[in-house]
């Protein structure tokens, strides 16, 4: 394997961490912000790093430079997104879970 | 409405319900004095913004003063004819006064805003303030629910004059120009040939079709402001600067939720905050509230005016937002090294929680 290809399987590996983090981080977490965290950073820096190994693959060509789009648009858009559900969730009156929520079960 | 008074002060402004607001002030001091028999007057204020007055002094006090007169005219032809149309009794006169105010003031944040008006009621013993839903003070940044806030806090009774609003859309595009329209049109055209990808004769025409059409129909809607080069130049190489800083947070803030979604004991003690951000405009606000949800365990929730609700996972994060090391960052990327030096979030108490319901019950 050459260097390169050491740094793509690298990058992947470490974004599929943070994607299974995030994963993780779905079901554990107990309510609707909380689970935002897990999807909007470690499924935003999983997606991210597994792309950027994908553009290193492709190196300086027309699908590199595409792909590099491609992660800056998942970079602005993955926070919009959680931004919009829990802000719909805030207008709803969901309240957010507190630590007396669980001394209370 | 009991507690109405005849004696209104009204800060206009141009809005789109500038018109009817004057006429429900009018209508309201005429209605009031002749329930009460009080001597009704309405005062027309326009507090001027520093800025303006500084760099464009001559239009602007042209403007100022043109508001100010379109408001006496309006409500001097109201005063004469009553709904219908028929000219009413005119055993109920109402005094209408206009007046430039703050000119010697920096006007800034809501809060100097209401001061002067303030200052100005208790002068003239006016006792009630009447507000255009649509009033603008601070141009384009969003400032009348925060000045109404400030507003409620004095013992005048403050409230929005209820006219019909216009849809807030119909309000979006701004005047088209030329260098929004070249700038929409090269923008969207290397976007076109990036994706393409090859530079034949079909992508080029294709490209400048599908251009020309994202410019005439978005062009307006894209910039609210004409694109300035040096400006846009200055702020790209200023982002640049910030874009590795911001990955740097983004790696440490997941390695911290990872931690914390991995750990046995899940150690999270989420809160809400409110956080009133010292960053004005949409532009750098959007950008704010996207970095702080990248990084250490905070996320933006809503976005109400100028403050931020923040939902944080843990103690940490809420001490990383305290010290305001990204909104710093964001500051320098939009307003240069000077405004990065403005004081700390905590040091400036911007940061405020947000009771849940559940803590107000015990309170109550």
């Amino acid at each position: 394997m050459t260097p390169l290809e050491y740094a793509v399987v690298g990058l992947v590996l470490v974004g599929l961490f943070f994607s299974f983090v995030a994963v993780v981080g779905i079901i554990r977490l107990p309510d609707l912000y909380t689970r935002a965290h897990a999807t909007s950073k470690s499924d935003t820096l999983g997606t991210v790093l597994s792309l950027g190994g994908v553009a290193l693959l492709f190196g300086a060509e027309v699908s590199g430079v595409k792909t590099v789009l491609l992660l800056l648009f998942m970079l602005i858009t993955n926070p919009t997104a959680a931004h919009a559900i829990a802000r719909a969730a805030h207008d709803q009156g969901i309240e957010p879970w507190t630590k007396s929520d669980e001394e209370g079960e | 409405m009991s507690e109405s008074s005849a004696r209104i002060l009204v800060p206009v402004g141009e809005s789109s319900t500038f018109r009817n607001t004057v006429a429900y002030a009018v209508r309201e001091a005429r209605r009031v004095a002749s329930e009460t028999g009080e001597e009704a007057t309405v005062h027309f204020v326009y507090p001027v913004r520093w800025q303006l007055v500084d760099e464009r002094e001559q239009s602007v006090a042209e403007e100022v003063a043109e508001t100010l007169d379109k408001a006496r005219v309006w409500a001097t032809d109201d005063l004469d004819y009553d709904d219908d149309g028929e000219l009413a009794s005119e055993d109920v006169p109402v005094s209408i006064e206009t007046a430039v105010i703050g000119e010697d003031r920096y006007l800034f944040s809501p809060g100097d805003f209401a001061t002067v008006l303030l200052d100005y009621a208790a002068d003239r013993e006016l006792d009630r303030i009447i507000v255009d839903p649509e009033y603008r003070p601070g141009g384009s940044a969003p400032m009348l629910q925060p000045l109404e806030l400030e507003l409620a806090r004095s013992d005048l009774l403050v409230e929005e004059a209820p006219v019909e609003r216009v849809v807030e859309r119909s309000r979006l595009p701004s005047r088209a120009n030329v260098s929004k329209a070249v700038t929409m049109f090269a923008g969207s055209f290397t976007f076109y040939l990036l994706l393409a990808g090859v530079f034949d004769t079909f992508n080029l025409v294709t490209g400048a079709v599908s251009a020309g059409i994202v410019t005439a129909v978005f062009s307006r809607i894209t910039f609210v402001n004409t694109p300035d080069a040096s400006r846009f130049v200055v702020r790209t190489v200023r982002f640049l600067l910030y874009v590795p800083y911001l990955l740097w947070e983004i790696l440490k803030a997941n390695l911290s939720v990872a931690y914390i979604i991995l750990h046995p004991d899940l150690p999270i003690e989420p809160e809400m905050q409110r956080f009133r951000a010292a960053i004005w405009g949409d532009l750098s606000v959007t950008t704010l509230a996207n970095s702080i949800t990248l990084t250490p365990g905070t996320l933006t929730v809503d976005m109400e005016r100028d403050s931020l609700v923040i939902h944080s996972l843990t103690q940490s994060s809420r001490d990383g937002l305290e010290e305001g090391a990204l909104e710093r960052a964001v500051r320098f990327v939009f307003y240069g090294r000077s405004a990065a030096r403005l004081p700390s979030p905590a040091e400036r108490g911007a940061i405020s929680s947000l009771p849940t319901t559940d803590d107000t019950e015990e309170d109550a």
